[in-house]
């Protein structure tokens, strides 16, 4: 018995010993390349396929930059799991950090990370009050664009029914912002009925049974629109269960399920918010402020740009290079393919940020 | 003899918790020696105040793991507690009084979740399953799906956000002296008092306690109510903390906290718990997700390598009470 609990406890260091190689393996360490910078970039989900283009996205400007990065963010949205990201980060003495700021409650403690020294930048979702610039889309012109692309579709300010909106993030306020936009427009045509915004939750089984329960609600529905990156292709799905469904169906994010979805025809409208640089960005500006000794410290933003897509056209933002939908969709498969379109805009609206920084008002304008 | 006797003695009043701390001290070393700055002071202190929180609540839930039960609700109950702190600091309602109404809040819904337990004799699992969304439903309500975020500074410069909030400097952070506080009480409560053996019976064999005339349903409806008001002080105590209350504060808080009090060594059959150790088992968490950013594990890998150290911690604990055990 003494033997077996002998080899037990064998078994349990030599596991340990394991997972801290494999640990060590996978590892960026700061430590083994005392020159070079390790920035740290923090996402609000692990897992989805809109921030893996924004993790990307970052990952191609630390390969350009030759800067070591750490990715990590926790498995479900939550502020407070995000902020002891970050604050761990920092302790771990990482030279800057990127993080995507979901929560109001993570303000106070960014802002005490910034007050301590450690160049800040925030992409995709931004705290009003935080000490540091923002990347990311207008959100309510982004909203208004989408709100009018499918008051176009549904037969303009004329529409008589009802519209679904569907957020899966209910108080996040960048979709708060969306939203308010997409009804701004919608709101043209006096004819038309809003419903929701619903909440159709962010986990991609949950959001498609969510659309699937709000049109069997209204049937007749003449668009749905959602506000996150799961629901075109959830509302695809939905739409293809129904022979002959004339639903319009409209979003956001551009990956692989949402532009197969507007392929076949099952979805219509979605707008892009440029994953690749909402990564990117935040990476170059924070390597070009410490090698530059370039004050990172207050409130600003720079827009992304927003990408409208529909299966026969493709706007990208910042006048960058026409683009078939087919190579789109390559795209949105392949990081390198990525790289290469965006190479104009990073040496370009990337390499000149500090001229393209405008006050964080301009992001809600 | 005499010498091995008296070794066998000392072996024998090892604590309970010996294990868990020894897995603890294992996890911190193993890190400690791949990242030397993760030993700092500061450092181990910041990340005792960032889960404390959680410890917190694992160490009352280890009150409902020992009856044979399990709450789904109390990150809600948390979440709605804070709300209801915040809106009413908002309004108007001196700190203080705001902060006794959110306590109060997570009683009564704690004492909700009881009283349907016992009326619908259903097992608070699946009475918890309803309750926790219809207090995600009433916070989103309350909170028009925003964040509560009390600005004044009348409020903010209360003595309660400046002292968890970290504006007054203390060597060790208040929240984590409160919450050391708390596990005293927590663990006087189910092993020194006639109210702490009753839970543990009833855990124990639940009809051989209602024989013996220990009034179970009031004791549930108790402990439910127990578990409400220690979610309503982990709300307030965020909301201070933290200076702000999401839509989202509390949702994932159910695994971790559940986790820390099956790691900490309580069983999932009910009739015994531990308190203290539901403290180091929330520790144990805590130096698994700072570990891992580190070690500079990518985020890909970090959900496995989180699954596999938590196997790694059990099965330490686990060798260690077997030797006890024997020893014994």
């Amino acid at each position: 018995m003494e033997m077996k609990s002998r080899k037990a406890r064998w078994g349990a260091l030599a596991l340990a010993t394991g997972m801290v190689l494999t640990a060590t393996g996978v590892a960026t360490p700061a430590h083994s390349a005392q020159k070079k910078l390790t920035i740290g970039f923090v996402v609000h989900v692990i897992g989805n396929p809109f921030i893996n283009q924004i993790i990307e996205g970052a990952k191609a400007a630390a390969r350009d930059l030759k800067v070591n990065i750490k990715v990590t963010g926790p498995a479900g949205a939550e502020g407070d799991a995000q902020l002891t990201a970050v604050q761990n980060l920092a302790a771990a003495g990482v030279d800057g950090i990127a993080t995507s700021v979901p929560s109001a409650s993570m303000l106070k403690g960014l802002n005490a990370v910034i007050k301590a020294g450690m160049p800040l930048v925030q992409f995709n979702g931004f705290v009003d009050g935080v000490n540091a610039p923002y990347v990311g889309e207008k959100s309510v012109e982004s909203g208004r664009i989408l709100g009018k692309m499918v008051l176009d579709k549904i037969g303009g300010t004329g529409a008589k029914g009802t519209v679904i909106i569907g957020n899966c993030f209910p108080g996040f306020p960048v979709l708060e912002n969306r939203s308010k936009g997409v009804q701004e427009s919608l709101a043209k045509a006096p004819g038309i009925k809003i419903v929701g915004p619903s909440d159709v939750k962010v986990d991609a089984a949950a959001n498609f049974a969510a659309w699937q329960g709000l049109l069997a609600a209204n049937p007749k529905a003449l668009a749905m629109v959602g506000l996150c990156a799961p629901d075109v292709e959830s509302i695809g799905k939905v739409n293809a269960a129904i022979p002959g469904s004339k639903t319009i169906g409209a979003g956001y994010d551009l990956t692989t399920g949402n532009l197969a979805a507007l392929k076949n025809g099952t979805a219509q409208i979605s707008l892009g918010q440029t994953p690749f640089i909402q990564g990117y960005l935040p990476v170059y500006m924070l390597v070009d402020s410490i090698r530059n000794k370039i004050k990172l410290d207050k409130p600003g933003f720079i827009n992304a740009g927003t990408e409208i897509v529909t299966a026969t056209s493709v706007i990208e933002p910042f006048g960058s290079a026409p683009l078939t939908f087919a190579r789109l969709q390559r795209m949105a498969a392949s990081p390198s393919l990525t790289r290469i379109y965006y190479d104009a805009l990073v040496k370009g609206y990337v390499r000149d940020w500090q001229k393209n920084l405008k006050p964080i008002a301009d992001e809600s304008a | 003899m005499a010498a091995r006797a008296s070794t066998k003695s000392r072996r024998f009043k090892l604590p309970e918790e010996a294990s868990v701390i020894f897995a603890l001290l294992l996890l911190i070393a193993i890190v400690g020696t791949l990242r030397p700055t993760f030993l700092k002071p500061q450092n181990l202190l910041n990340l005792a105040a960032s889960y404390s929180i959680s410890a917190l609540l694992a160490g009352c839930i280890v009150y409902l793991l020992s009856m044979g039960e399990i709450d789904l609700s109390f990150g809600w109950v948390l979440n709605l507690s804070a709300v209801i702190a915040g809106i009413s600091m908002i309004a108007g309602v001196p700190v203080w009084i705001a902060i006794i109404l959110g306590i109060i809040a997570g009683g009564v819904m704690g004492a909700i979740n009881g009283f349907l337990t016992v009326v619908m004799r259903l097992p608070l699992i699946i009475v918890t399953l309803g309750t926790a969304s219809v207090y995600q439903g009433v916070s989103l309500i309350s909170n028009k799906s925003g964040s509560v975020v009390p600005t004044d500074k009348k409020i903010t410069s209360n003595i309660f956000f400046r002292a968890l909030g970290g504006d007054i400097d203390t060597p060790i952070p208040f929240i984590l002296i409160f919450v050391v506080a708390a596990f005293v009480v927590l663990h006087l409560t189910l092993h020194k008092t006639r109210f702490g053996y009753r839970i543990l019976a009833i855990g124990s064999n639940p009809e051989a306690a209602r024989l013996a005339g220990i009034p179970t349903k009031q004791t549930k409806i108790l402990v439910c109510a127990l578990m409400g008001v220690v979610s309503g002080i982990g709300g307030v105590l965020f909301l201070g903390f933290r200076g702000a209350v999401d839509p989202t504060t509390g949702a994932n808080l159910l695994l971790p906290v559940v986790a820390a009090a099956i790691i900490g060594g309580t069983p999932l059959s009910g009739g015994a718990g531990t308190v203290w150790g539901s403290l180091f088992g929330a520790l144990i968490v805590g130096v698994i997700g700072v570990g891992v950013v580190f070690l500079g594990i990518d985020a890909v890998w970090s959900t496995l390598v989180t699954g596999l150290v938590i196997l790694f911690a059990i099965g330490v604990d686990q060798i260690v009470r077997v030797r006890k055990r024997r020893a014994s």
